[in-house]
């Protein structure tokens, strides 16, 4: 576990919650407003009010007070079903930071979140097809269930995405998080497209290594896709660097306007960036957390 | 055309090698890109992707084979054929003195000059040879028989002008001992013609063919030539001559000063070719005067001139004679001599005085000292034999400073003493007969007339008092010499009695040092301005000075030599076989080389 995240990140991630912007479901008790009317337990503590929590919930008196929306934890609260898709294909065991490796990190830390909020999280890992990363997930207890089991699936393999149009189509309503570097020989719109469809607060969180967002080479090479293992012989120049700079530009663009088009939420990240910032800044900027 | 370095060419293999390299397929390094279909498959024929394909047009490559192959010219070094013929040994002559640097051309002759020379090295073969050789009174070689045209340069940049005149010939005979039997030799002499007199009678026959080329176009000058200071009336003057050597008429001003302060100011103006002699005043007790003209032309050097104005010390001189006017009135013309006239009755011995004259008189003991002995009376100790008829008279050494400005062609004398066995020194003036004049340096400078001067037409000639004022002056030279001297011209100095040191302090600051203990000579004169010698005597230091001025009217009048007479060539020494220099091109080739390597670099990253 504290190879995937520090604990001084992890009692960052402790203050922060998600956030949705409908009531959800869950099974069981969480944190969340359900649409279930649930037995009235004893006042147990407070916490920030969120967007989407019952307002009436909101303890006027602390708000009098401090003069910040704080929320009783006494009523009966719903868990948030949250489904994390992470993109370990070929493609993202590349660049410096590794793609893959931060996808496990950004995924790791969204978890924690969740699961310091009771909230459950089902873990999916997909190259060629896509990889249950075992039974939800609940609780602070599981965290280190899940991140040593995060940490175990290895990365490679071809990207297929329409093989994701189905897991995606079947989970419960709730939030799911889908992290990956959107290239591939197939285009990820079938999975935006079914995360869509599905009764889901959804986000695509594009995560890209700085080379190639900006390429570091030029002259002659060779090159070798990283999924399928064509090569082509190939000259870099600024003309032809520019058509790539293009071509990627154009994928990104697609990306999040399918995303968008779908009222998902999209996040372009870079593995240049910190956990801590990706987090604490962009997702929060983003309203995927609080 | 030819080529320097036709081994050269064995670099055109480079041409098939580019296009073996386009033929061959590179070793390309492999990268692993995370999405391949996002790469343009944009890959042009630059290089080949397949073993062996086939050739395909391609700028790149088209402008890669331009490239080399305009390199590869340019490494052979291709040459083309100069206008200038050059032997194998070209023996440059380059005119230094002060003429050359007169700005008529820009920036000034000696540069133009130098312009031209610099050419010349360029098309130097690698077979070729040159030396080149400073012309002015004192030639010099200052590169002999290079062939390194970066060493030719070197040593043509820092030659500098000076202020002598040029010694043409000497500089010839100097070239011609470079030159040995059956060498290729010509020279080139880039003057601007004003140099010394040049023999040019056929025992100076050179070696080698001689080339002038002329260097100026302009002798529109004025300059002052003549500056003395003389004393008129109890009083002291500067004679003053300038002239306008050019064409057209020039107004300007004339400053005189006196020890550095303005003592006049003359508006002048001087029609083409008009002299004017002006007389200045010199204020009592001024060291030093000075005049300087403003008159815009193309030669500064004499543009200012200098003299001492401090009259010099006098010495004290005896004529001892029954009666001799021309004597007297000889010795007279010399203003810093004080002449005391005695009967040989009335004749004593004193120490008082520098010199004697003995007219026909001889005491019973010779002075010690410098004394002039005329005619002595048979029996004496300086007697000659009987007396002897003279025919024609003449010098027995022309180039004796003794006599210099002395003519004695129409002098005739009657008889003299046959001084042919007399051991007295040196004859200085001479007949078939017998010698005339005796001199001597040891044990003082003496000399012995062996005729009465009342016996010959000499007196009545301008060669006397000129005779007169050469002896009396090598006789009791000033301890410093307050007159004008031109530029490199020796000064002699004689240290005072008991000096400790002599320092000659010239124009620019710098100092001399001399020997204290015999007649010194200071060369050290290129330099125009004034010269102060200090004497350091009893702990005292005791100033005089003497002036280095241009004073040459040959040089002042500026106007470049059409001709120049050169001396002949003797054929039967040398060699000449002439060809054309050569005016390498390659860096012009290489130039364009690298405008093609620009351009291709351009298209390469405009994805051409």
């Amino acid at each position: 576990m504290a190879a995937l995240l520090d604990p001084p990140l992890l009692r960052r991630l402790e203050a922060l919650a998600l956030q949705v912007r409908r009531a959800v479901n869950g099974q069981m008790g969480g944190e969340r407003r359900s649409n279930a009317r649930g037995r009235s337990v004893e006042f147990a503590d407070f916490r920030n009010y969120t967007p989407g929590d019952d307002f009436r919930l909101i303890d006027w008196n602390a708000y009098a007070r401090l003069d910040r929306y704080m929320l009783r934890l006494f009523v009966a609260e719903q868990e948030l079903p949250l489904s994390i898709f992470v993109d370990l294909s070929g493609s993202m065991d590349w660049g410096n930071p590794n793609k893959a490796l931060t996808a496990k990190r950004l995924a790791g830390a969204i978890a924690y979140v969740a699961l310091a909020a009771l909230d459950r999280v089902r873990l999916t890992v997909f190259a060629e097809g896509p990889t249950s990363g075992g039974a939800p997930y609940r609780g602070r207890r599981a965290v280190a269930e899940l991140f040593s089991r995060l940490q175990s699936f290895p990365v490679g393999g071809q990207t297929d995405y329409a093989r994701l149009v189905w897991p995606i189509g079947k989970q419960r309503p709730g939030m799911t998080v889908l992290i990956s570097d959107g290239l591939g020989e197939t285009s990820i719109d079938s999975a935006i497209a079914a995360l869509g469809r599905a009764r889901q607060e959804g986000a695509v969180l594009q995560l890209l290594a700085p080379q190639e967002i900006a390429p570091d080479w030029t002259g002659d090479a060779r090159l070798r896709d990283s999924e399928t293992g064509v090569e082509r012989e190939f000259t870099s120049t600024p003309v032809t660097q520019g058509a790539y700079l293009e071509a990627l530009s154009h994928r990104m663009h697609e990306i999040e306007s399918s995303a968008h088009r779908r009222g998902l939420r999209y996040a372009r990240l870079s593995t240049d960036q910190p956990i801590e910032d990706m987090v604490l800044r962009t997702l929060r900027k983003l309203g995927l957390l609080s | 055309m030819s080529f320097l370095v036709p081994a050269a060419a064995f670099l055109a293999l480079t041409l098939p090698a580019i296009v073996a390299l386009y033929f061959l397929r590179i070793r390309r390094p492999t990268r692993i890109v995370p999405a391949l279909n996002l790469w343009p498959d944009q890959i042009r024929d630059r290089q080949a992707n397949v073993p062996w394909q086939r050739l395909r047009f391609s700028w790149l490559l088209l402008l890669q084979l331009l490239g080399a192959a305009i390199l590869v010219a340019a490494a052979v070094q291709p040459t083309l054929s100069a206008g200038t013929s050059l032997a194998r040994h070209s023996v440059v002559l380059l005119d230094v003195s002060a003429s050359m640097q007169a700005h008529d051309v820009k920036p000034s002759r000696l540069d133009e000059a130098k312009n031209e020379i610099g050419g010349l090295i360029d098309q130097l073969g690698p077979q070729d040879r040159m030396t080149l050789i400073a012309v002015d009174s004192t030639p010099r070689i200052i590169a002999s028989v290079v062939g390194d045209r970066q060493a030719l340069h070197r040593a043509l940049d820092a030659t500098n002008a000076t202020n002598g005149q040029a010694d043409l010939s000497a500089a010839l005979t100097l070239a011609a001992g470079l030159v040995r039997p059956g060498d290729d030799a010509r020279a080139y002499v880039f003057s601007d013609g004003i140099v010394g007199p040049l023999r040019t009678d056929s025992t100076n026959a050179l070696p080698f063919p001689a080339e002038y080329h002329r260097v100026g176009v302009s002798g529109e000058n004025v300059g002052l030539t003549s500056l003395v200071v003389r004393t008129e009336a109890q009083s002291r003057a500067g004679y003053l001559h300038l002239q306008n050597f050019g064409q057209q008429a020039r107004s300007f001003s004339l400053e005189w000063r006196a020890d550095g302060r303005l003592v006049d100011v003359r508006p002048l103006t001087l029609a083409g070719g008009q002299a004017e002699d002006l007389v200045l005043p010199v204020p009592t007790g001024a060291t030093l005067v000075s005049a300087h003209i403003t008159a815009g032309d193309v030669f500064a050097l004499d543009d200012t001139v200098t003299a001492v104005a401090r009259a010099p010390r006098a010495f004290r001189v005896l004529l001892v004679t029954p009666g001799n006017v021309f004597m007297e009135q000889a010795l007279r013309v010399r203003t810093d001599l004080q002449l005391d006239v005695v009967a040989p009755a009335a004749y004593k011995s004193s120490a008082a005085y520098a010199m004697t004259i003995f007219d026909r008189f001889s005491p019973k003991s010779l002075p010690n000292g410098p004394f002039i002995m005329i005619d002595p009376p048979a029996g004496t100790p300086l007697a000659g034999g009987s007396a002897v008829g003279i025919g024609r008279t003449s010098a027995t050494d022309a180039g004796d400073p003794l006599l210099t400005n002395v003519d004695l062609r129409d002098v005739h004398i009657a008889r003299s003493q046959d001084l042919r066995t007399s051991s007295f020194g040196r004859p200085l003036i001479t007949s078939l007969q017998t010698p005339l004049v005796l001199v001597r340096d040891e044990p003082f400078r003496q000399a012995l007339f062996g005729f009465d001067l009342h016996e010959s037409d000499l007196p009545l000639r301008i060669a006397f008092p000129i005779l007169v004022e050469n002896l009396s002056e090598w006789m009791l030279p000033p301890s410093v010499p307050s007159h004008s001297f031109h530029p490199d011209e020796a000064v002699t100095i004689v240290p005072e009695t008991g000096a400790t040191s002599v320092t000659v302090i010239r124009p620019d600051g710098s100092r001399g040092t001399l020997a204290t203990s015999s007649i010194a000579t200071f060369g050290d004169t290129d330099l125009t301005g004034l010269y102060t010698v200090e004497q350091l005597v009893s702990g005292n230091v005791d100033r005089s000075w003497f002036t280095v001025n241009l004073f040459s009217e040959q040089i002042s009048q500026l106007k470049p030599a059409d001709r120049l007479t050169l001396p002949p060539v003797n054929t039967s020494a040398t060699t000449h076989a002439l060809h054309r220099g050569q005016l390498e091109i390659w860096p012009w080739i290489a130039l364009v080389a690298l405008g093609i390597v620009v351009v291709e670099w351009l298209a390469f990253h405009r994805g051409l």
